[in-house]
């Protein structure tokens, strides 16, 4: 077997690529052997998608040259790719949601539906997989999603999988699975790109890493050879290595006796969540801890005015603001930083200045908009969270995830909150920006701010949090003093299971 | 949960058709009669035909204001051909300017990325001055006898064979749709554009496709419209995109695209054609045709976003219900705390 696993899949050799005088790929060497897992890692904006994208046929690279397995490929277009047995789960699975699971799988074959159905149900079975075939895909859950696409690629006989992203909307088992199919395949030779931005998966899966920075392939090789810190110094931008991902700025313990709560959640009912009951002290940041999908953006969105309040009350100080309207809740103190800021967040094509005060638009204007306010407000947070932009006046889509998120987070400063709810504010960000994040995090608390933080990702929870909570499918099953936050404590209530350990709740 | 597809649709689209009948049909009741049945679906079939058409354009999520024009210059290239006794060329001419027409809207929307509704409305403009160059502005008239009569030849004294013909064709664009594989492209083109460019399917020469489907079908539905009038005038087939559309609409056939089918269209063409006989049995003014039409559009376009809507927040509100952990299990994990 070993003069087998020597046999290149993919070979990538000196890809650039430039849109408009934006160069974004530059010079770009990549292998993939067969039964490889390369961890592809980098920040955003490092150029992993659109060197994926080259990969598939989407673009067209300006120079360089691609070949599968020894042959060089003219890759123009997606069809290529795919008859030379490449496929690309996207991050966001792209199916078609009006047509039913089975339709979505089908969809773009030769073959006949009867074999198909035949390879279809026997891969499922070897997968150990159950999915209702009849189901319109639109209904299903990401992760569902996310398991049709891969078993498209399957049924293509794909030798070479990109992987983009794909635990990043999984929940704990399904994760698991994802891991066991990635190793299955590895057995039968298939060569995987796995794009990720959690550094511990790659000591998991992948048996390769390469780290991208700036469009260029800066580090590459055998996972053996690296560990943890030197990817994370591999991701930060050169002459930034003092500045680790770990912002140590140790706070004092709050002095609980003498506060009072501002902010008091009991016994909430919504859609997706069941009798949550919670507060937060002024300056203080309280982790909401859980697996995606265990009700809290839910929580967050109701409080927030989106959704209905079956039951319960919300209180800000003493005011009952319970079923109160987005407005009307921004007017009482209280801001929602969105987990997906692609969907609800951003103004993609305003500028900079306009998605700053754009929460703060009726204080800003009394029929005319004052633009010279609009830029000083704009102007302070660009220096206090110093934002990459090239002026206010910049579109917001063509910042970065983490500046975007900065101005976001910006926006929601804009109405002067009391009470501040994040909801993953650094996912899908780079390590720099993260750090940034974590920074802004401080000031705000430091500021009085009460901050519900909202985060999948454990260590950002013990490294923020003052106290945190669990979620566990609806409801809040655990509380956590600030000792008593650890990785496994979290871990174990996130998942259900009981903590070794817990003090008072 | 039931599958809101698009057989469904079609279904209850033939209930409204039947409620219109009956309803129709107790104040005036020889509109029961299966003659005037007959002939109302019969008077629909040049609707039909562009309705099927139009329904590969807005299935890929287009849309194409076009027809109206490209069924008149159809209609007045083959009748005045016809009348000239070159019968055959004249079909064959019809279908080519449908086909170019199709082209032309086609290549602007999907190379030239001209949004579809500026691209066609264009094209609309341009076809229909054309038809007034071409006829210099006069009717095209005497058509010859056996010419007309093709329209009125009945299959066992019920359907015109046009119409026959046309339900042949709607079962036969069925299947394809359906079962084989490049049928399916339509609908996954408008469902998920990017979706379906990652699964390497022609998105552009789909999109085009369609376009040229939609123009040869206005360009069949013009020579019906020449055999069944009899005259052409030089504003010959106006306002039917906004009958074929609603049609469309009204079958089920979704504005956004990726939702619908022939049956739809069908049925809905039928719908529309029945219309303008309703008003003449309820002994209503035929000026009212066209804005019961457009009121009818916008009804069932804004019903079906509410009923979109609405499924889809029952949908999510069921996902999150069904994620939530029963009371007992989870005090179970909670009550030792």
């Amino acid at each position: 077997m070993s003069e087998k696993r020597s046999n290149t899949l993919l070979s990538v050799r000196s890809i650039t690529k430039s849109f408009h005088t934006n160069s974004v790929l530059k010079g770009i060497d990549l292998d993939l052997q067969e039964s490889d897992v390369l961890a592809l890692i980098g920040g955003n904006g490092a150029g992993k998608s659109t060197l994926m994208k080259i990969i598939m046929g989407i673009y067209q690279q300006d120079a360089g040259e691609i070949s599968i397995s020894g042959e060089l490929v003219n890759m123009n277009k997606p069809s290529i790719a795919l008859a030379h047995g490449i496929y690309l789960v996207p991050q966001e699975p792209m199916l078609f949601p009006n047509m039913s699971v089975e339709e979505n799988i089908m969809m773009g074959f030769r073959e006949k539906p009867k074999n198909l159905q035949k390879q279809l149900t026997q891969l499922m079975k070897q997968l150990d997989w159950v999915i209702d075939l009849s189901r319109t895909a639109g209904s299903l859950s990401i992760a569902e999603q996310q398991l049709v696409e891969i078993l498209r690629g399957l049924l293509r006989n794909a030798k070479i999988l990109i992987l983009d992203e794909p635990t990043s909307s999984l929940t704990f088992n399904e994760v698991e699975s994802l891991f066991k199919i990635v190793k299955d395949l590895k057995k039968k030779g298939i060569g995987i790109i796995y794009i990720t931005h959690r550094l511990t998966e790659v000591f998991t899966i992948a048996n390769r890493v390469a780290i991208m920075r700036d469009g260029l392939i800066t580090l590459s090789g055998p996972v053996e050879d690296f560990d943890y810190d030197m990817l994370v110094k591999g991701l930060l931008p050169e002459g930034d290595d003092s500045e680790n991902t770990s912002v140590s700025q140790e706070t004092k313990p709050l002095e609980y006796a003498s506060l009072k709560p501002v902010f008091e959640v009991k016994k909430l009912c919504g859609n997706g969540f069941h009798d949550v009951s919670l507060s937060v002290y002024p300056g203080e940041i309280l982790g909401l801890a859980g697996v995606v999908g265990a009700g809290r953006t839910e929580l967050a969105t109701t409080i927030f005015g989106k959704d209905e309040v079956l039951s319960g009350t919300v209180l800000i100080g003493n005011k009952d603001i319970t079923g109160f309207s987005t407005r009307d809740v921004m007017d009482e103190g209280v801001n929602y930083v969105p987990e997906d800021r692609f969907l609800h967040g951003i103004f993609g094509m305003l500028d900079v200045a306009a998605n700053t005060t754009s929460s703060r638009m009726r204080n800003l204007s009394k029929f005319f908009l004052q633009p010279k306010a609009e830029q000083e407000i704009t102007e302070e947070y660009i220096k206090q969270f110093r934002t990459k932009v090239t002026g206010q006046d910049q579109v917001m889509s063509s910042l970065s995830g983490g500046n975007q998120q900065k101005v976001v987070i910006a926006r929601a400063l804009a109405t002067e909150p009391k009470v501040l709810i994040l909801d993953e504010p650094t996912r899908g960000i780079d390590a720099g920006a993260r750090t940034d994040v974590y920074s802004i995090i401080h000031q705000l608390k430091a500021r009085g701010i009460a901050i519900l933080l909202i985060s999948s990702d454990f260590e950002e929870i013990i490294e923020l949090s003052d106290r945190a909570l669990s979620m566990y499918s609806g409801r809040i099953n655990h509380e956590f003093s600030k000792h008593e936050i650890t990785q496994d404590n979290l871990m174990a209530a996130a998942f259900g299971v009981q903590p070794g350990r817990v003090a008072n709740a | 949960m039931r599958k809101h597809k698009s057989l469904p649709r079609a279904t209850t689209s033939v209930i409204f058709l039947i409620l219109m009948f009956l309803g129709v049909g107790l104040i005036n009741t020889s509109f029961l009669k299966l003659s005037n049945i007959l002939l109302s679906l019969n008077s629909g079939v040049v609707y039909t035909v562009v309705a099927m058409g139009i329904a590969f354009v807005i299935i890929t999520g287009e849309i194409d204001v076009s027809v109206g024009a490209t069924v008149g210059m159809a209609a007045a290239v083959c009748g005045s051909l016809v009348r000239d006794g070159q019968g055959t060329l004249g079909v064959l001419l019809a279908l080519l300017v449908g086909i170019s027409v199709g082209l032309f809207n086609g290549f602007g929307v999907t190379y030239l990325r001209i949004p579809s509704i500026i691209m066609t409305l264009g094209t609309n403009g341009i076809v229909r001055g054309m038809i007034y160059v071409y006829t210099e502005g006069k009717w095209v008239e005497n058509l010859p006898v056996e010419f007309k009569s093709l329209s009125q030849k009945q299959f066992f004294g019920t359907f015109t064979w046009f119409y026959l013909l046309t339900l042949i064709g709607m079962v036969l664009i069925f299947l394809f749709m359906n079962k084989s594989r490049i049928g399916r492209y339509f609908k996954a083109v408008g469902d998920n554009p990017n979706g379906a460019t990652l699964l390497g399917i022609p998105v552009k020469e789909t999109k085009l496709t369609a376009f040229v489907l939609s123009g040869l079908f206005a360009g069949i539905g013009g020579i019906m419209y020449a055999s069944r009038v009899g005259f052409i005038t030089p504003i010959a087939g106006m306002g039917y995109e906004m009958k074929v559309i609603a049609a469309c609409v009204l079958g089920g056939i979704s504005l956004t695209g990726g939702v619908g089918s022939m049956v739809g269209a069908t049925v809905g063409a039928a719908i529309m054609a029945s219309l303008s006989r309703v008003l003449v049995f309820l002994g209503l003014p035929s000026d009212y045709d066209n804005t019961i039409t457009g009121i009818l559009l916008i009804i069932i376009v804004v019903f079906d976003s509410v009923f979109q809507k609405r499924s889809a927040e029952r949908m999510r509100k069921q996902r999150l219900a069904a994620k939530i952990v029963h009371s007992e299990s989870a005090s179970e994990v909670s009550s030792h705390a």
